[in-house]
């Protein structure tokens, strides 16, 4: 490997330990990239084949939630690339294969790219999640379940002739989801989990052509998801079920299927040839529909008695959405660009549903229509001014005009209403290069908006926006600052207000090619005040109190990177975030904001979430690599709220990597 | 509002004399773009390149760039070495005398990007390339691609794409260190599952104003449906706020402190903070809707979980208040 392109790998990989990723797997070895010719091929191949293992003090659970690695053997990483030398493969010119974490990892993911010059292009997407949801508890909020949800997803997509004017397309994506999720008994207090089975397949076929010189590109999809459940609960119950509602409770059968689909179309029309002029829009539809049913049966006792009652939920649902986009973009001189963006949304949702109590006594019936219509349009205009070589200007407005329409019609009610929402902003901004190696760029975005949708959203913002980077070929530094205000006044106790300031620095050195140092601090505050109205005991409205939230979000990372004679490589990061809330004491505060306990101790959540790791790479022939690291994570919730969350975890791995 | 219209227009006006002021009066086309005055010549063909530049030669049949030459149909000014760096006679002739040959590292954004959109603008995915917020900020193609010296066998990537990313946007880069957060740094998720870096149509939820650089989906919806699809509805009972405003009202979609990227750390005070009846807002006008008389008591544990009985807060179908 000659020395620009170690120079290269090397500052490339500085900067993946700034985004500090888990400390598995390795970094792919230098000499892998050359790759062996093979026939007509040029083949570059490596593997990482190694035991993760890991040790959990403290609440297992949360650890599964944010972390979730595991112990066991694993395909830690692999990538197989080929490529044809004269550029005309038999079956295929370029094939790229990348794999990471299979074998158990809870992320686990490979792709795949074939391809033959002019002829086809065939791309593989395939990933396998397992997350574990700590929202689902169970006795009452004080126990956890042991399942994980696990998402699995594939994505395919084959281009005929993509070097053509006559490209085609054809695609299947499907997804899955099982895994425990929250289920109620009639809407009753009393949750139960109940394992979900949900299913999305999308099939699609297009084409891409070219009309007078203008692209169209248009795409006819079908997307078809189903859930087909059902859930028992045995007579015998569950222990420590939530009591008060449900202590007659002997039995609950449940299914609660639907099945639905989402035909589309998308035309797309553009033109980006001239430098003066380029254009494009887009129009899409979407019929979106579902059936569904919700089948519930109850048996409960009332004395010696037991009763069995049974209530059907039946309807549909339809959205149809049509959206519409045209973007114009003008280059009169090569200094100045005007842009005008101009976006349609209109979603109209709708649907009816019935529920029928069959038994026991008179059979019951109440149908309940349901519609909410969105219907969107806005227009952007920017313009971009290179003023000077080392001045550009920007500025831009931004007009939004919302209608919704709400319809709620059942037996007993009928509440139609109309609204319209009114979003006005604007844009500005410099950038500054007053020596090559250094750029400033500072923007600013005032928005007002006649009614936000609700109190949270944004209606009176101001943003502010700043950056200055310094790069030289083997440093750089970066500054940033961010800022964004929100008010919302409606009245004096009931306004919200949102403040958030970010700052960052980051900087990364290559002294040598065998030493590499990161380092980056970020600090994010926010806080934010709504007012507030709930219930203290039936019947009663507390108005007037105000929630308040402050996070005041430390980050702190850093990696060094040495390597040893081209055979040993060291890796040392760490990575630590840390909550200080707003200085408080104990989970009480000062009395600010709502009065009440429960809001009190939930105004600053101070947490510490820290992670260093090590890496060790070995090279013990040119083909094979041992490796060995560790990384230790650490959750502390400093007022240690019920139930306890803090874990400490022990993780590491060793691994043999292979080129060949 | 009067004030921001004044603003606004006096922006608008000095940007218009500025350009007024700085064209040339016989310019009603813009000028060819030349790279420097020595430039140009004659093409060459690329194999005059390798006797000086045989390393990037050696390794040129891996590049997508290879596609053009092997294909034998495009022109000198589309294909091989002199497709990019223009007609290489002069470079030759003049022993590679400095700026006889376009060198990308030296030449004006605005002219990287479009020598690239040469070839490159005919894909749908950067048809929005000349309005997006990085154009707007300097940022072009060899900000992110190295064509020579890349990185990534695919996309031609200077680095990583999550460093790439990241290296730039500090507080993403932050908020993926969180205890919760989308796992990208683990590898499972990239940065272009979600946002389009070449530029994107405008977003429609939010009144369309911001996030930018987000990939719609299907429905010129929030990129999180392609995942999430089980979020996606319809539903006969929208929780409309997911609709109209979009997941961030209650998420924080790289990565938060608070379990599930929620913008609170418990789940109660993220929805009082709304339903609290002020003002008229809400889908009826008259405020977002309190919590019912009966049976809520926020003095009870077991209604502080809203969503322990809201179980369908995303959308349900057969209920309103989304218990079931």
């Amino acid at each position: 490997m000659n020395k620009h392109k170690l120079a290269v790998f090397l500052f490339s990989y500085a900067s993946l330990i700034l985004a500090q990723p888990p400390v598995a797997p390795s970094p792919v070895p230098a000499e892998s990239l050359d790759g062996k010719n093979n026939g007509n091929y040029n083949v570059v191949n490596n593997a990482e084949l190694g035991y993760r293992f890991r040790t959990v003090g403290g609440s297992a659970n949360q650890y599964r939630s944010s972390v979730n690695y595991g112990n066991g053997i694993r395909l830690l990483g692999g990538s197989l690339l080929m490529n044809s030398k004269d550029g005309h493969g038999g079956l295929f010119d370029h094939l790229s294969l990348t794999t990471q974490g299979l074998g158990g990892d809870p992320y686990q993911s490979a792709s795949l790219r074939v391809e033959r010059n002019a002829l086809y292009r065939y791309e593989l997407g395939w990933r396998l999640n397992e997350y574990y949801n700590p929202g689902l508890v169970t006795n009452g909020g004080n126990s956890f379940h042991l399942v994980d949800t696990t998402y699995g997803m594939q994505d395919h997509n084959l281009t005929l002739f993509p070097q053509s004017k006559f490209k085609f397309f054809l695609g299947y994506t499907g997804s899955a989801q099982t895994g425990p999720a929250y289920t109620t008994e009639q809407g009753r207090q009393g949750i139960q989990l109940m394992d979900v089975r949900r299913r999305w397949n999308e099939y699609r076929v297009g084409s891409e052509f070219e009309i007078a010189g203008i692209r169209v590109n248009w795409t006819r999809g079908w997307e078809d998801f189903k859930e087909d459940n059902a859930f028992t609960r045995s007579p015998a119950g569950v222990p420590g079920f939530p009591g008060t509602a449900n202590a007659n409770l002997l039995g609950l059968t449940k299914a609660d299927p639907y099945h639905g689909t989402n035909p589309y179309w998308r035309v797309a029309l553009f033109n980006n040839t001239s430098k003066w002029f380029s254009w494009n829009g887009r129009f899409t539809y979407t019929a979106g529909r579902r059936a569904f049913v919700l089948d519930e049966t109850f048996l409960t006792a009332a004395g010696n008695a037991t009763t069995t009652t049974r209530a059907l939920n039946f309807g549909n649902a339809q959205r149809p959405v049509a959206t519409g986009n045209l973007n114009l973009v003008f280059t009169p001189v090569s200094k100045l660009t005007i842009t005008n963006s101009t976006a349609v949304y209109n979603a109209r949702t709708q649907g009816d549903t019935t529920f029928a109590q069959l038994s026991p006594g008179a059979p019951t019936r109440v149908v309940t229509y349901n519609y909410l219509g969105v219907r969107t349009i806005s227009n952007d205009t920017t313009l971009n001014y290179q003023w000077l070589k080392a001045i550009g200007l920007f500025a831009g407005y931004h007009y939004s005009d919302r209608y919704i329409n709400s319809t709620e019609r059942s037996n007993v009610l009928f509440i139609p209403a109309q609204q319209t929402n009114i979003l006005n902003s604007t844009q500005f901004g410099v950038r500054l290069r007053p020596v090559p190696a250094l750029t400033v760029q500072l923007s600013a975005e005032i928005g007002r908006s006649n009614r936000p949708f609700t109190p949270v959203a944004p209606r009176d913002y101001t943003a502010f926006n700043g950056r200055a980077q310094y790069r030289r070929r083997n440093f750089q530094i970066l500054a940033t600052t961010n800022t964004d205000y929100n008010n919302n006044s409606y009245s004096v106790t009931n306004s919200f207000s949102s403040h958030s300031r970010r700052y960052a620095v980051d900087g990364s050195w290559t002294p040598r090619p065998w030493l590499s140092l990161d380092a980056g601090y970020s600090k994010m505050h926010l806080d934010t005040a709504g007012g507030i109205a709930y219930r203290v005991a039936p019947g009663t409205l507390i108005t007037g109190e105000r929630s308040l939230y402050f996070s005041n979000m430390h980050t702190v990372y850093s990696g060094i990177r040495f390597q040893a004679k081209d055979r040993i490589e060291i890796y040392a990061g760490l990575t630590r975030v840390q909550d200080t809330g707003d200085g408080r004491a104990t989970a009480a505060g000062a009395g600010i904001g709502s009065p009440r306990a429960i809001f009190q101790v939930v105004q600053t959540y101070p947490l510490t979430f820290q992670s260093p790791s090590a890496r060790v790479s070995l090279k013990i022939s040119r083909q094979i690599h041992w490796n060995a690291g560790y990384q230790y994570y650490g959750y502390s919730q400093e007022f240690n709220l019920n139930p306890n969350l803090n874990y400490r975890a022990n993780t590491g791995y060793t691994s043999l990597s292979f080129v060949y | 509002m009067p004030k921001l219209r004044a603003l606004l227009l006096f922006v608008l006006c000095a940007l218009f004399a500025a350009t007024l002021s700085a064209q040339p009066k016989k310019a009603s086309k813009p000028a060819p773009q030349t790279v420097t005055s020595k430039a140009g010549g004659k093409f060459v063909g690329s194999k005059a390149c390798t006797s000086c530049h045989q390393e990037i030669a050696d390794t040129f049949f891996k590049n997508p760039h290879n596609k053009s030459v092997v294909s034998g149909k495009e022109p000198p000014e589309r294909t091989g070495c002199e497709g990019c760096h223009g007609p290489g006679e002069n470079h030759i002739e003049t022993f590679a005398e400095p700026g006889t040959i376009l060198a990308f590292a030296k030449i004006p954004k605005q002219q990287v990007l479009d020598t690239c959109l040469k070839c490159h603008s005919q894909t749908l995915s950067r048809a929005n390339i000349r309005r997006s917020s990085h154009t707007v900020n300097d940022v072009v193609c060899t900000n992110c691609h190295s064509v020579h010296h890349a990185a990534t066998p695919q996309k031609l990537l200077a680095k990583t794409q999550t460093a790439l990313c990241t290296g730039c946007h500090l507080n993403v880069k932050a908020q993926f260190s969180m205890p919760f957060k989308h796992r990208v740094n683990e590898g499972f998720m990239s940065c272009t599952d979600c946002h389009n870096p070449h530029g994107t149509f405008q977003p429609t939820w939010a009144n369309g104003a911001r996030p930018r650089h987000v990939e719609t989906s299907k429905a010129n919806e929030e990129p999180c449906m392609n995942c999430h699809a089980d979020k996606r509805g319809p539903f006969v009972f929208e929780h409309s706020p997911v609709r109209v405003d979009g997941c961030m009202a209650c998420h924080v979609p790289h990565g938060s402190a608070n379990s599930r990227m929620l913008t609170r750390p418990v789940v109660f005070t993220l929805c009082l903070e709304c339903h609290n009846g002020a003002g008229n807002l809400g889908r009826q006008g008259n405020g977002v809707k309190v919590q019912s008389p009966t049976p809520h008591n926020m003095a009870n544990p077991a209604f502080q979980g809203c969503v322990n009985c809201h179980v369908k807060i995303h959308g349900s179908n057969a209920e309103q208040k989304y218990f079931r």
